[in-house]
Protein backbone atom coordinates (compact mmCIF):
# COMPACT_ATOMS: atom_id res chain seq x y z
CA UNK A 1 0.00 0.00 0.00
CA UNK A 2 1.36 3.36 -0.72
CA UNK A 3 3.10 5.29 1.73
CA UNK A 4 1.90 9.06 0.54
CA UNK A 5 2.25 10.99 -2.52
CA UNK A 6 4.26 13.52 -2.12
CA UNK A 7 6.75 12.69 -4.49
CA UNK A 8 4.45 11.93 -6.94
CA UNK A 9 3.04 14.48 -9.33
CA UNK A 10 -0.36 16.11 -8.72
CA UNK A 11 -2.40 13.99 -11.47
CA UNK A 12 -1.55 10.56 -9.79
CA UNK A 13 -1.67 11.96 -6.28
CA UNK A 14 -5.23 12.68 -7.15
CA UNK A 15 -6.36 9.36 -8.87
CA UNK A 16 -4.95 7.67 -6.18
CA UNK A 17 -7.05 9.34 -3.96
CA UNK A 18 -9.83 8.67 -5.71
CA UNK A 19 -9.06 5.32 -5.78
CA UNK A 20 -8.71 5.19 -2.25
CA UNK A 21 -11.83 6.84 -1.48
CA UNK A 22 -13.49 4.39 -3.05
CA UNK A 23 -11.88 1.42 -2.17
CA UNK A 24 -12.59 2.90 1.95
CA UNK A 25 -16.88 3.29 0.52
CA UNK A 26 -16.90 -0.47 -0.64
CA UNK A 27 -15.81 -1.76 2.53
CA UNK A 28 -17.90 0.55 4.42
CA UNK A 29 -21.22 -0.88 2.48
CA UNK A 30 -19.59 -4.48 2.95
CA UNK A 31 -18.93 -3.95 7.12
CA UNK A 32 -22.80 -2.15 7.29
CA UNK A 33 -24.26 -5.41 5.34
CA UNK A 34 -21.79 -7.56 8.03
CA UNK A 35 -23.35 -5.69 11.11
CA UNK A 36 -26.83 -5.93 9.63
CA UNK A 37 -26.69 -9.68 9.23
CA UNK A 38 -25.06 -9.85 12.76
CA UNK A 39 -28.11 -7.69 14.32
CA UNK A 40 -30.24 -10.24 12.99
CA UNK A 41 -28.25 -13.70 14.25
CA UNK A 42 -27.07 -12.05 17.47
CA UNK A 43 -29.00 -9.24 18.84
CA UNK A 44 -26.93 -6.22 19.60
CA UNK A 45 -24.64 -5.01 16.32
CA UNK A 46 -21.54 -4.88 17.51
CA UNK A 47 -19.48 -1.87 16.87
CA UNK A 48 -18.73 -0.75 13.65
CA UNK A 49 -15.33 -0.60 14.02
CA UNK A 50 -14.80 -4.07 15.20
CA UNK A 51 -15.95 -5.30 12.02
CA UNK A 52 -12.54 -6.22 10.09
CA UNK A 53 -10.79 -8.68 10.47
CA UNK A 54 -6.82 -9.05 10.69
CA UNK A 55 -6.41 -10.34 6.47
CA UNK A 56 -8.35 -7.43 5.65
CA UNK A 57 -5.90 -4.47 6.82
CA UNK A 58 -6.54 -2.28 9.83
CA UNK A 59 -10.54 -1.24 11.22
CA UNK A 60 -12.73 0.95 8.89
CA UNK A 61 -13.95 4.48 10.41
CA UNK A 62 -17.43 5.52 8.45
CA UNK A 63 -16.66 8.21 5.90
CA UNK A 64 -19.52 10.89 6.01
CA UNK A 65 -18.33 13.08 3.33
CA UNK A 66 -18.17 9.87 0.95
CA UNK A 67 -21.82 9.20 1.70
CA UNK A 68 -22.67 12.69 1.09
CA UNK A 69 -21.03 13.32 -2.13
CA UNK A 70 -21.96 10.06 -3.76
CA UNK A 71 -26.20 10.88 -2.27
CA UNK A 72 -25.21 14.40 -3.84
CA UNK A 73 -24.54 13.13 -7.12
CA UNK A 74 -27.02 10.90 -7.48
CA UNK A 75 -29.86 13.42 -6.47
CA UNK A 76 -28.00 14.95 -9.16
CA UNK A 77 -28.56 12.23 -11.88
CA UNK A 78 -31.89 11.75 -10.44
CA UNK A 79 -32.82 15.54 -11.34
CA UNK A 80 -31.27 14.91 -14.78
CA UNK A 81 -32.88 12.24 -15.28
CA UNK A 82 -36.38 13.29 -14.40
CA UNK A 83 -35.80 16.33 -16.80
CA UNK A 84 -34.84 14.38 -19.88
CA UNK A 85 -37.69 12.23 -19.43
CA UNK A 86 -39.62 15.62 -19.15
CA UNK A 87 -38.59 16.94 -22.72
CA UNK A 88 -39.04 13.66 -24.31
CA UNK A 89 -42.32 13.64 -23.02
CA UNK A 90 -43.33 16.70 -24.22
CA UNK A 91 -41.78 15.76 -27.40
CA UNK A 92 -43.90 12.55 -27.78
CA UNK A 93 -47.17 14.71 -27.36
CA UNK A 94 -45.67 17.34 -29.78
CA UNK A 95 -45.08 14.12 -32.35
CA UNK A 96 -48.49 12.76 -31.90
CA UNK A 97 -49.98 15.99 -32.05
CA UNK A 98 -48.26 16.50 -35.82
CA UNK A 99 -49.28 12.57 -36.82
CA UNK A 100 -52.97 13.76 -35.48
CA UNK A 101 -52.88 16.79 -37.99
CA UNK A 102 -50.58 14.77 -41.04
CA UNK A 103 -54.06 12.14 -40.45
CA UNK A 104 -56.58 14.88 -40.99
CA UNK A 105 -54.94 16.68 -43.80
CA UNK A 106 -54.69 13.02 -45.68
CA UNK A 107 -58.32 12.76 -44.77
CA UNK A 108 -59.33 15.79 -46.31
CA UNK A 109 -57.24 15.37 -49.23
CA UNK A 110 -58.88 11.72 -50.06
CA UNK A 111 -62.43 12.97 -49.70
CA UNK A 112 -61.26 15.96 -51.81
CA UNK A 113 -60.24 13.42 -54.24
CA UNK A 114 -62.87 11.30 -54.42
CA UNK A 115 -65.31 14.43 -54.70
CA UNK A 116 -63.59 15.54 -57.98
CA UNK A 117 -63.12 12.10 -59.34
CA UNK A 118 -66.71 12.10 -58.57
CA UNK A 119 -67.56 15.08 -60.53
CA UNK A 120 -65.15 14.44 -63.53
CA UNK A 121 -67.06 10.70 -64.07
CA UNK A 122 -70.20 12.96 -64.07
CA UNK A 123 -68.99 15.23 -66.57
CA UNK A 124 -67.80 12.30 -68.90
CA UNK A 125 -71.26 10.95 -68.50
CA UNK A 126 -72.98 14.10 -69.44
CA UNK A 127 -70.45 14.50 -72.23
CA UNK A 128 -71.57 11.21 -73.58
CA UNK A 129 -74.74 11.65 -73.70
CA UNK A 130 -74.74 14.97 -75.44
CA UNK A 131 -71.83 13.15 -78.03
CA UNK A 132 -73.80 10.33 -78.55
CA UNK A 133 -77.15 12.26 -79.34
CA UNK A 134 -75.46 14.70 -81.57
CA UNK A 135 -73.33 12.35 -83.12
CA UNK A 136 -76.61 10.44 -84.47
CA UNK A 137 -76.84 10.08 -88.55
CA UNK A 138 -80.67 9.48 -88.27
CA UNK A 139 -83.80 8.78 -86.27
CA UNK A 140 -82.92 5.39 -85.70
CA UNK A 141 -79.69 5.87 -84.33
CA UNK A 142 -80.82 8.74 -82.45
CA UNK A 143 -83.56 6.58 -80.63
CA UNK A 144 -80.57 4.09 -80.06
CA UNK A 145 -78.39 6.41 -78.25
CA UNK A 146 -81.47 7.23 -76.03
CA UNK A 147 -82.09 3.70 -75.40
CA UNK A 148 -78.44 2.82 -74.25
CA UNK A 149 -78.25 6.46 -72.15
CA UNK A 150 -81.62 5.25 -69.89
CA UNK A 151 -80.32 1.45 -69.95
CA UNK A 152 -76.45 1.83 -69.40
CA UNK A 153 -76.31 5.32 -67.51
CA UNK A 154 -79.66 5.83 -66.04
CA UNK A 155 -79.62 1.85 -65.08
CA UNK A 156 -83.05 0.98 -66.10
CA UNK A 157 -84.22 -1.71 -68.74
CA UNK A 158 -88.14 -0.99 -69.57
CA UNK A 159 -88.45 2.58 -71.47
CA UNK A 160 -90.42 3.64 -74.41
CA UNK A 161 -89.95 7.03 -76.44
CA UNK A 162 -93.25 8.70 -77.77
CA UNK A 163 -94.13 10.81 -79.94
CA UNK A 164 -96.98 13.71 -80.36
CA UNK A 165 -99.22 13.43 -83.03
CA UNK A 166 -100.86 16.07 -84.68
CA UNK A 167 -103.91 15.33 -82.68
CA UNK A 168 -102.34 16.11 -79.52
CA UNK A 169 -102.06 12.21 -78.44
CA UNK A 170 -98.80 10.01 -77.68
CA UNK A 171 -97.71 7.34 -80.43
CA UNK A 172 -95.04 4.97 -79.50
CA UNK A 173 -91.92 5.64 -81.35
CA UNK A 174 -89.08 3.30 -80.03
CA UNK A 175 -89.15 0.68 -77.04
CA UNK A 176 -87.19 -1.23 -74.72
CA UNK A 177 -88.01 -3.92 -72.50
CA UNK A 178 -91.62 -2.82 -72.30
CA UNK A 179 -93.93 -5.13 -70.52
CA UNK A 180 -97.26 -6.10 -71.91
CA UNK A 181 -99.20 -2.97 -70.05
CA UNK A 182 -97.65 -0.50 -71.62
CA UNK A 183 -100.03 1.62 -74.50
CA UNK A 184 -98.76 2.00 -77.83
CA UNK A 185 -101.01 5.65 -77.49
CA UNK A 186 -101.80 7.83 -74.96
CA UNK A 187 -104.86 10.12 -75.88
CA UNK A 188 -104.69 13.79 -74.91
CA UNK A 189 -104.71 14.13 -71.53
CA UNK A 190 -104.81 10.90 -70.31
CA UNK A 191 -102.67 10.00 -67.39
CA UNK A 192 -99.25 11.14 -66.82
CA UNK A 193 -97.33 10.61 -69.31
CA UNK A 194 -100.02 12.41 -71.29
CA UNK A 195 -99.86 15.73 -69.36
CA UNK A 196 -96.01 15.51 -69.60
CA UNK A 197 -96.25 16.66 -73.08
CA UNK A 198 -98.91 18.86 -72.63
CA UNK A 199 -97.26 20.98 -69.83
CA UNK A 200 -93.78 20.40 -70.56
CA UNK A 201 -93.23 20.08 -67.04
CA UNK A 202 -91.15 16.67 -65.98
CA UNK A 203 -92.48 13.92 -63.95
CA UNK A 204 -89.87 11.93 -61.67
CA UNK A 205 -91.70 9.38 -58.86
CA UNK A 206 -91.40 10.44 -55.48
CA UNK A 207 -91.14 14.12 -56.75
CA UNK A 208 -94.28 15.96 -56.35
CA UNK A 209 -97.72 15.00 -57.61
CA UNK A 210 -97.77 11.18 -57.51
CA UNK A 211 -98.76 8.91 -60.67
CA UNK A 212 -101.83 7.36 -61.44
CA UNK A 213 -99.19 4.38 -62.85
CA UNK A 214 -97.39 2.95 -59.88
CA UNK A 215 -94.56 2.00 -62.11
CA UNK A 216 -93.82 5.08 -63.90
CA UNK A 217 -90.39 6.10 -62.38
CA UNK A 218 -89.97 9.03 -64.81
CA UNK A 219 -91.63 10.85 -67.84
CA UNK A 220 -89.76 13.65 -69.51
CA UNK A 221 -90.83 15.98 -72.37
CA UNK A 222 -88.62 15.82 -75.57
CA UNK A 223 -88.18 19.49 -77.12
CA UNK A 224 -87.16 20.13 -80.42
CA UNK A 225 -87.03 24.10 -81.11
CA UNK A 226 -87.99 25.02 -77.55
CA UNK A 227 -91.51 22.89 -78.35
CA UNK A 228 -92.45 19.60 -77.12
CA UNK A 229 -92.32 16.83 -79.58
CA UNK A 230 -92.50 13.92 -77.06
CA UNK A 231 -92.14 12.09 -73.93
CA UNK A 232 -89.51 9.67 -72.64
CA UNK A 233 -91.29 7.24 -70.52
CA UNK A 234 -88.91 5.02 -68.07
CA UNK A 235 -90.28 2.40 -65.70
CA UNK A 236 -88.51 -0.23 -64.08
CA UNK A 237 -85.05 0.62 -62.87
CA UNK A 238 -82.25 -2.29 -63.05
CA UNK A 239 -82.67 -4.32 -59.81
CA UNK A 240 -79.56 -2.98 -57.92
CA UNK A 241 -80.31 0.44 -58.79
CA UNK A 242 -82.60 1.72 -55.87
CA UNK A 243 -83.46 5.31 -57.01
CA UNK A 244 -82.33 7.75 -59.95
CA UNK A 245 -79.86 10.59 -58.50
CA UNK A 246 -78.58 13.67 -58.98
CA UNK A 247 -76.92 13.06 -62.46
CA UNK A 248 -79.85 11.06 -63.66
CA UNK A 249 -81.53 14.35 -63.39
CA UNK A 250 -78.98 16.17 -65.26
CA UNK A 251 -79.35 13.05 -67.85
CA UNK A 252 -82.37 14.00 -67.88
CA UNK A 253 -82.42 17.47 -68.83
CA UNK A 254 -79.58 16.64 -71.66
CA UNK A 255 -82.30 14.56 -73.07
CA UNK A 256 -84.92 16.77 -72.84
CA UNK A 257 -83.01 19.47 -74.91
CA UNK A 258 -81.42 17.20 -76.95
CA UNK A 259 -83.25 14.16 -78.11
CA UNK A 260 -86.16 15.98 -79.41
CA UNK A 261 -85.22 17.24 -82.46
CA UNK A 262 -85.24 13.47 -83.59
CA UNK A 263 -89.38 13.53 -83.27
CA UNK A 264 -90.75 16.45 -85.10
CA UNK A 265 -91.92 15.33 -88.39
CA UNK A 266 -89.22 16.68 -90.51
CA UNK A 267 -87.14 14.86 -89.00
CA UNK A 268 -89.01 11.53 -90.17
CA UNK B 1 -41.69 0.36 -71.38
CA UNK B 2 -44.70 -0.81 -73.46
CA UNK B 3 -48.09 0.31 -71.77
CA UNK B 4 -50.57 -2.01 -70.23
CA UNK B 5 -53.31 -2.56 -73.03
CA UNK B 6 -57.10 -2.90 -71.95
CA UNK B 7 -59.71 -4.80 -74.14
CA UNK B 8 -63.41 -3.18 -74.04
CA UNK B 9 -65.46 -5.24 -75.50
CA UNK B 10 -69.04 -3.87 -75.81
CA UNK B 11 -72.47 -3.45 -78.43
CA UNK B 12 -73.07 -0.05 -77.34
CA UNK B 13 -70.84 2.77 -78.68
CA UNK B 14 -72.24 4.88 -75.80
CA UNK B 15 -70.46 2.47 -72.75
CA UNK B 16 -67.23 2.15 -74.69
CA UNK B 17 -67.45 6.01 -75.08
CA UNK B 18 -67.85 6.14 -71.48
CA UNK B 19 -65.21 3.42 -70.45
CA UNK B 20 -62.73 5.42 -72.61
CA UNK B 21 -63.30 8.54 -71.10
CA UNK B 22 -62.91 7.21 -67.35
CA UNK B 23 -59.70 5.20 -68.75
CA UNK B 24 -58.49 8.35 -70.55
CA UNK B 25 -55.90 9.74 -68.00
CA UNK B 26 -54.56 6.70 -66.91
CA UNK B 27 -51.22 5.02 -68.64
CA UNK B 28 -53.46 2.06 -70.34
CA UNK B 29 -53.80 1.48 -73.72
CA UNK B 30 -56.88 1.14 -74.87
CA UNK B 31 -58.39 -1.04 -77.67
CA UNK B 32 -62.42 -1.67 -77.97
CA UNK B 33 -64.45 -4.38 -79.85
CA UNK B 34 -67.97 -3.91 -80.91
CA UNK B 35 -69.74 -7.30 -80.53
CA UNK B 36 -68.20 -10.62 -78.38
CA UNK B 37 -67.05 -12.19 -81.75
CA UNK B 38 -64.97 -8.63 -81.79
CA UNK B 39 -63.98 -9.03 -78.46
CA UNK B 40 -62.76 -12.65 -79.28
CA UNK B 41 -61.02 -11.96 -81.83
CA UNK B 42 -59.32 -9.18 -80.62
CA UNK B 43 -58.17 -11.04 -77.37
CA UNK B 44 -56.21 -13.25 -79.64
CA UNK B 45 -54.47 -10.59 -82.29
CA UNK B 46 -53.78 -8.23 -79.25
CA UNK B 47 -52.70 -9.96 -76.28
CA UNK B 48 -54.04 -7.31 -74.15
CA UNK B 49 -53.29 -7.65 -69.81
CA UNK B 50 -56.94 -7.25 -69.04
CA UNK B 51 -60.56 -7.41 -70.64
CA UNK B 52 -63.82 -5.39 -69.65
CA UNK B 53 -66.61 -7.55 -71.18
CA UNK B 54 -70.27 -6.97 -71.55
CA UNK B 55 -72.63 -9.67 -71.17
CA UNK B 56 -75.87 -9.36 -73.41
CA UNK B 57 -74.00 -9.27 -77.13
CA UNK B 58 -74.96 -10.05 -80.67
CA UNK B 59 -72.93 -13.12 -81.82
CA UNK B 60 -71.67 -14.10 -79.24
CA UNK B 61 -72.36 -13.22 -75.35
CA UNK B 62 -69.80 -12.36 -72.82
CA UNK B 63 -69.96 -15.61 -71.22
CA UNK B 64 -69.21 -17.38 -73.90
CA UNK B 65 -66.13 -15.17 -74.84
CA UNK B 66 -65.13 -15.43 -71.53
CA UNK B 67 -64.93 -19.59 -71.51
CA UNK B 68 -63.15 -19.41 -75.01
CA UNK B 69 -60.82 -17.36 -73.62
CA UNK B 70 -60.06 -19.83 -70.97
CA UNK B 71 -59.81 -22.82 -72.74
CA UNK B 72 -56.35 -21.33 -74.39
CA UNK B 73 -53.01 -21.17 -73.17
CA UNK B 74 -51.96 -17.65 -74.61
CA UNK B 75 -55.42 -15.81 -72.85
CA UNK B 76 -56.01 -18.43 -70.08
CA UNK B 77 -54.38 -16.01 -67.54
CA UNK B 78 -55.94 -12.76 -68.73
CA UNK B 79 -58.33 -10.78 -65.93
CA UNK B 80 -61.55 -10.85 -67.33
CA UNK B 81 -64.08 -8.01 -65.77
CA UNK B 82 -67.32 -8.79 -66.42
CA UNK B 83 -69.53 -5.16 -67.12
CA UNK B 84 -73.11 -6.17 -66.94
CA UNK B 85 -76.03 -4.48 -66.36
CA UNK B 86 -77.56 -8.02 -64.61
CA UNK B 87 -76.04 -7.58 -61.03
CA UNK B 88 -78.45 -10.26 -59.61
CA UNK B 89 -76.87 -13.32 -57.77
CA UNK B 90 -77.69 -15.89 -60.34
CA UNK B 91 -75.67 -13.72 -63.61
CA UNK B 92 -72.86 -13.15 -61.18
CA UNK B 93 -72.49 -16.81 -60.32
CA UNK B 94 -72.82 -17.44 -64.57
CA UNK B 95 -69.67 -14.95 -64.57
CA UNK B 96 -67.89 -16.67 -62.32
CA UNK B 97 -68.74 -20.34 -63.69
CA UNK B 98 -67.71 -18.72 -67.40
CA UNK B 99 -64.38 -17.75 -65.56
CA UNK B 100 -64.63 -14.00 -65.11
CA UNK B 101 -62.32 -13.15 -62.69
CA UNK B 102 -64.26 -9.86 -61.38
CA UNK B 103 -67.57 -7.73 -62.01
CA UNK B 104 -68.95 -4.21 -62.13
CA UNK B 105 -72.32 -3.35 -62.80
CA UNK B 106 -73.78 -0.45 -65.03
CA UNK B 107 -74.42 1.77 -65.00
CA UNK B 108 -70.41 2.50 -64.19
CA UNK B 109 -68.94 3.82 -61.55
CA UNK B 110 -66.24 5.85 -62.42
CA UNK B 111 -64.14 5.81 -59.50
CA UNK B 112 -65.09 1.91 -58.80
CA UNK B 113 -63.66 1.44 -62.54
CA UNK B 114 -60.59 2.82 -62.15
CA UNK B 115 -59.95 1.65 -59.12
CA UNK B 116 -60.78 -2.38 -60.29
CA UNK B 117 -58.62 -1.49 -63.08
CA UNK B 118 -55.49 -0.41 -60.70
CA UNK B 119 -55.81 -3.50 -58.61
CA UNK B 120 -55.63 -5.86 -61.60
CA UNK B 121 -52.76 -3.44 -63.64
CA UNK B 122 -50.69 -0.93 -60.83
CA UNK B 123 -51.19 2.35 -61.37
Amino acid sequence: MAQGSGTRPPDEASTHRLQSVHDQLKDLIESLREQRERRVREGPPAPASAVSSPAEGPPLAPVPEVLDLEKRRLSADLAEARAELARLSGEEMRLRRQVADLEREHRRLSDDYVAVEEQNSELASLFVALERLHGSADRGDAMAAVQEIVVNMVGSEELGVYQLDRAGGLELAHGFGLAAARPDRYPPGDGTVARVAANGAPFVAGRGEASEDPDLTAAIPLRSGGRVAGVLAIWRLLGHKPSLTDLDQRLFSVLECHAGRWLSPAAE
Amino acid sequence: MDRKKILLVDDSSTVLLMEKMILSKSPYELVTACDGQDGYDKALAEKPDLILLDVVMPRMDGFEVCRRLRERDDTRGVPVIMVTTRGELNSVETGYQSGCTDYITKPINGLELISKVKSYLGD
